[in-house]
């Protein structure tokens, strides 16, 4: 009874150490920590998106004082410069998009309206999101509206719904 | 069986048991204390070394921006990289498919933090890289919006540092706390002995008085230390030898007055007794002149006074072996012919079938020897039947001397009382021819014999054939001629 009980205690200190032991010694490998939101800071040059393994990719040109909204998209319409495209950046906005206007939506709702003399109906769903984040971002830029406002694309067929960047 | 059982015995004993309890409690305190403060401590060392890492990336990204150009060349890349490295560790940078020349291979960074730091996050893992521990910072550059918000730039900045010097810290205390363990059970061992000391040592005392107790050292007493329940014991103890002594004492007393009124009786008796056989002798010789009745009265006093006579002698001797001055008279003799005297004396030597080798010498007292034999034939003649043999046999150690007859036996009843005093085997003869004391006396003279451990017997039982067995076992060299009973 006695000798039972003895090596019960035993036992249960043998079981205890190794279970201690096993919990660690040393800097044992983490899963993923998460902190904070990522680090932010200013951008120079006028942004531009792009596509990049089908995805839109921000490309930042150059730039001492930003340029009217309406030239912006005249960049954008003009497709990757070398270096850009050498990374295999594309653009899908046709070159005819230019020249475009870009107001303020008639309605009060902070949105914009880009107005172009191609066919808006027939632009693919990329260069879309192009236009609207682009433009989107620009106005957001210069302070001239918050972030992610609906865009609306105009053209000669008609208007496409206004719709917002994907991004962001 | 006898060692494991000795084994168990120490195994399973207070100086084993308290050492393995207080070893037990010590080592699993100390366990659970310094394993809690060595993953604590653990926890904190490392949680410091990463949000001082975290800190330093965050506060060296800021001269990064403002990003001017995007996507960027491999060379800017490799700048980049190169200028967020210092001593402590090394930079990778990732745009897309592009990352900064220089890094490791393999890739040190981990899927789960690619992705988290895809969401957006400042993110942060250990890993261990070729076996050493390593801490794995990443974050995306986002680009501020004028209203607040960012954007992604695309760029992710992954800095790789080495955790050894925090290991090397953080095994310095694992070092600690196995040296706490060691110290902590060599102490508990320490108090364990002193406790099982303090515990032991009453009870080795009070065992070791009991011991001497039941070998009849009455007047032993224990040394009351304390107020505790040991000392308790030994208290109770105390009393109870006290009151043992006591009573003893009161019984020996009354053993021996009533001894000694026994032996007083009988020495006094001897004087009228010598006086009456005298007479009674000259009644003998005139008994057969007298007539009638009075002959045979003076042939009945004559018988009765000799047997009074008898009973006195033996009370005598008995009350001697009580005394315990009894002393032996030591001769070398040689056994056969001494039992063959015996039987020739009393007129027996033709009526017992004796077998009896010669030769056989054994140191012993003769006239013993004479009076346990002519009792225990005598007796087979007096209870049992004809014919009664005396065999005699020895071995370097021992001379056994077994008397037989073939009566009925003795009843398995009577065995154990056969060597008692007085004792009668059937209660409805009041009188025997005998004194009642013969068999006591016998037993008494074979037991006087002795040889250090080995003492004489007289045993009693039946032989298979029936007929009672009287078997007499002296050593063969009794040197011991005290009387100490």
């Amino acid at each position: 009874m006695t000798g039972r009980r003895i090596v019960r205690a035993l036992l249960a200190g043998g079981l205890l150490l190794p279970t201690l032991v096993a919990a660690g010694c040393g800097v044992r490998p983490s899963g993923v920590i998460t902190g904070r939101s990522a680090v932010s800071g200013p951008a120079q040059g006028v942004g531009v998106y792009l596509i990049g393994q089908g995805e839109l990719a921000l490309v930042l040109r150059p730039a001492k004082v930003a340029p009217p909204l309406a030239d912006v998209l005249a960049l954008l319409a003009a497709g990757p410069e070398e270096n850009e495209r050498r990374q295999g950046l594309t653009s899908e906005v046709p070159a005819g998009l230019d020249p475009v206007t870009v107001t303020s939506a008639p309605d009060q709702s902070d949105g914009l309206t880009v107005r172009t003399t191609t066919t808006a109906r027939a632009l693919s769903e990329n260069a879309v999101d192009q236009i609207v984040c682009t433009v989107a971002d620009a106005a957001a830029q210069t302070g001239q509206t918050k972030s992610f406002v609906p865009v609306t694309i105009v053209g000669p067929d008609g208007a496409r719904s206004p719709r917002r960047c994907p991004i962001g | 069986m006898t060692f494991w059982h000795r084994f168990a015995a120490r195994v399973s004993g207070l100086r084993v048991r308290l050492l393995l309890a207080f070893a037990l409690l010590g080592v699993t305190t100390t366990a659970v204390v310094a394993s809690g403060s060595y993953i604590q401590a653990r926890k904190v060392i490392l949680q410091q070394a990463q949000d001082a890492a975290v800190v330093s990336l965050t506060d060296q990204l800021t001269k990064v921006y403002p990003i001017a150009q995007l996507p960027p060349t491999q060379d800017e890349l490799d700048l980049l990289a190169q200028r967020l490295s210092d001593r402590e560790g090394f930079a990778v940078v990732v745009y897309r498919d592009m990352r900064s020349q220089g890094s490791l291979t393999p890739d040190p960074l981990t899927a789960e933090l690619r992705q988290e730091v895809g969401e957006r996050h400042i993110a942060w893992q250990r890993v261990s890289l070729d076996g050493q521990p390593t801490l794995l910072i990443g974050t995306e550059l986002m680009l501020d919006r004028s209203d607040g918000t960012s954007r992604p730039s695309g760029l992710q900045v992954y800095s790789v540092r080495s955790l050894l010097p925090e290991q090397q810290s953080i095994d310095r205390l694992a070092t600690l706390a196995w040296l706490t363990g060691a110290l902590s059970l060599a102490l508990a061992v320490l108090l364990a002995l002193l406790a099982a000391r303090g515990v032991l040592r009453p009870v080795r005392d009070l065992g070791r008085a009991a011991r001497r107790l039941g070998e009849g050292d009455l007047t032993t007493r224990l040394t009351v230390r304390g107020v505790d329940e040991l000392a308790d014991v030994a208290r109770t103890f105390n009393d109870t030898a006290g009151t043992l002594e006591r009573q003893v004492g009161e019984l020996r007393r009354m053993e021996s007055d009533a001894r000694r009124f026994v032996a007083d009786v009988s020495h006094e008796l001897r004087t009228p007794l010598a006086a009456m056989t005298a007479v009674t002798d000259v009644l003998d010789e005139e008994a057969d002149h007298l007539p009638g009745d009075a002959g045979r009265a003076a042939r009945l006093v004559s018988q009765e006074t000799q047997n009074l006579t008898q009973l006195v002698n033996d009370l005598i001797e008995v009350s001697r072996f009580d005394s315990g001055t009894a002393r032996l008279a030591l001769d070398d003799v040689d056994v056969a012919a001494a039992v063959t005297a015996t039987l020739r004396i009393r007129g027996w030597a033709d009526r017992v079938r004796a077998e009896l080798p010669p030769g056989v010498v054994a140191r012993l007292d003769p006239r013993r020897l004479d009076v346990i034999v002519a009792n225990l034939v005598g007796n087979a003649f007096r209870h049992g039947a004809e014919p009664v043999s005396v065999r005699m046999s020895a071995d370097p150690d021992w001379v056994t001397v077994e008397v037989a007859d073939r009566g009925p036996g003795l009843d398995p009843e009577v065995l154990p009382h056969v060597f008692d005093r007085f004792y009668k085997a059937d209660t409805a003869r009041t009188r025997s021819e005998g004194s009642g004391l013969g068999l006591a006396i016998s037993w008494e003279n074979a037991r006087l014999h002795r040889h250090g451990e080995r003492r004489g017997t007289l045993v009693a039982g039946n032989g298979p054939g029936g007929g009672a067995i009287f078997t007499l076992r002296l050593p063969r060299d009794t040197t011991d001629a005290g009387g100490a009973r």
